[in-house]
């Protein structure tokens, strides 16, 4: 249920390339679309708390955004202005990190999590999840939970370790070892 | 540690360590301790309290402790929907798993008999309207590990560890470093943990195994052994909500539990999956 969202984003992410080609607007623009993405992302990841989804859709934008979001063709036609950004040439977005702020439905209300993406060569190469909540009952959740589940678990040998003791199962019941040892023997041949 | 205590109770082994000497009579009372719970709730000696309580029932006065574990075994049996309770005894020694240790299933898996209606834990002891092998394993061992630690520390030690054999708990400055240790190889460790004055339990469902798929975690809701999860830790305040914690999340989820007990865990899969609570992430070796 914390699977990081990394998977879904760069799936996503070039159906808004040729909206942000250049300066700051730019930018802005790819913050929505990130923060919008980001936001369906964790509520797909934290189902579990039974959210629902805000739609991601594009949302009629306001402001001086609003012509680069809704006129993605106009942008595509001003190459020239591409150098300013710094980028590889045909590279769509602005290397940096992002951070944004997404929200989400929790039983408790409505939930803000911060979202950092960093972005190379057009490559989401690292997301960070923050949780902000307000409400002390889903920061709780949030900070457990943040935790999640790993690959394979990687074994180290104890005797290479520095370890004062060690936690298992091996040593405990020994009125059942002692049986099944007993057993054993007694099976034996 | 200036000071070690070894001794075997309750089918394992012990070990006390303190900064200050263990005395003579210290050590004779923390024996006594594990001798009285062990006469109380063993279900694998004839002349216990729960043994009497399954050949004929009744009503099994219990020292103070009893209404905290009674508690807990209630807070788990409901936060996991029956999943965790004392009326899986009688299974597990359907199962085999039973006094004379025979290892031998004189039934299926059966979900335990409920717990309303025939099991009546207040805070002077346990009634049952019938008789009924109760087994507070899931629990027990981590009162006992808390009986002892709260002894010493109330007799003036402020440099303690109590150890079962990995359900531990540590009253002292400072933190200790244990390994976690592999649930397919015991020689290993898939992590540490550091332990300052807290508690920490382990359980694992591959050690006690006896026939094909039998072992000694069930979940009382089906009477079957549970081989999703392989093995669990558990951090908490004190060791017998962490050995509870520990058994739950066999057969719950951790955001259920979460919701009543404050507790960080690690948790392994049976296909070698992990997972944790946000502040033991970096626990696990990668």
């Amino acid at each position: 249920m914390t699977e990081r969202p990394t998977r879904t984003l760069p799936d996503t992410l070039p159906a808004a390339r040729t909206d942000v080609r250049t300066g700051q607007a730019g930018v802005r623009l790819s913050r929505r679309v990130l923060t919008a993405l980001a936001a369906v992302s964790i509520l797909g990841a934290a189902g579990c708390a039974g959210a629902e989804a805000e739609p991601p859709a594009p949302e009629a934008p306001t402001g001086e955004g609003a012509s680069q979001e809704a006129a993605p063709a106009e942008s595509t036609t001003e190459a020239g202005s591409a150098p300013d950004t710094g980028a590889a040439a045909g590279q769509a977005y602005e290397d940096g990190t992002y951070t944004e702020t997404g929200s989400y439905q929790s039983p408790a209300g409505p939930e803000e999590v911060g979202v950092t993406i960093t972005l190379e060569a057009d490559v989401v190469t690292a997301v960070e999840v923050e949780p902000m909540p307000d409400n002390p009952t889903t920061t709780m959740y949030q900070e457990r939970f943040a935790g999640g589940i790993s690959d394979a678990i990687v074994g180290k040998k104890l005797d290479e370790l520095a370890v004062d003791k060690v936690a298992g199962s091996s040593l405990t019941s020994g009125g059942f070892n002692e049986a099944t040892g007993k057993i054993k023997s007694e099976a034996q041949l | 540690m200036t000071d070690s205590f070894s001794f075997e109770a309750i089918g394992t082994r012990w070990r006390v360590d303190t900064g200050a000497p263990l005395v003579a009579e210290q050590r004779a009372d923390v024996l006594r301790l594990a001798e009285e719970y062990d006469a109380l709730y063993s279900r694998f000696r004839e002349d216990s309290g729960v043994s009497a309580l399954a050949a004929s029932g009744g009503f099994l006065p219990l020292p103070a402790h009893g209404a905290d574990l009674g508690r807990l075994l209630r807070t788990l049996h409901d936060v996991t929907g029956g999943g965790v309770s004392p009326l899986v005894g009688e299974r597990l020694a359907a199962l085999g798993y039973d006094a004379a240790y025979s290892f031998v299933p004189t039934a299926g898996p059966e979900p335990s008999r409920t717990w309303d209606g025939l099991l009546t834990w207040t805070d002077d002891g346990v009634a049952l309207g019938a008789p009924a092998l109760l087994d507070v394993g899931a629990a027990g061992k981590g009162q006992l590990v808390d009986l002892m630690l709260e002894y010493l520390v109330a007799a003036g030690h402020s440099d303690v560890i109590v150890d079962a054999s990995g359900d531990m708990r540590r009253a002292a400055t400072g933190t200790i470093t244990i390994g976690l240790e592999h649930p397919y190889d015991a020689s290993s460790a898939i992590g540490t943990v550091d332990l300052g004055s807290a508690a920490l339990c382990a359980s694992a469902s591959n050690r006690r195994v006896w026939g094909d798929g039998l072992h000694h975690v069930l979940d009382a809701r089906t009477g079957r052994c549970v081989d999703t999860v392989v093995a669990t830790w558990v951090l908490a305040d004190d060791a017998m909500t962490a050995d509870g914690l520990c058994t739950a999340l066999f057969v719950a989820d951790p955001a259920d539990l979460a919701r009543v007990f404050d507790f960080d865990y690690v948790l392994v899969y049976s296909d070698g999956r992990a997972r944790t609570s946000a502040a033991l992430q970096g626990a696990l070796f990668t």
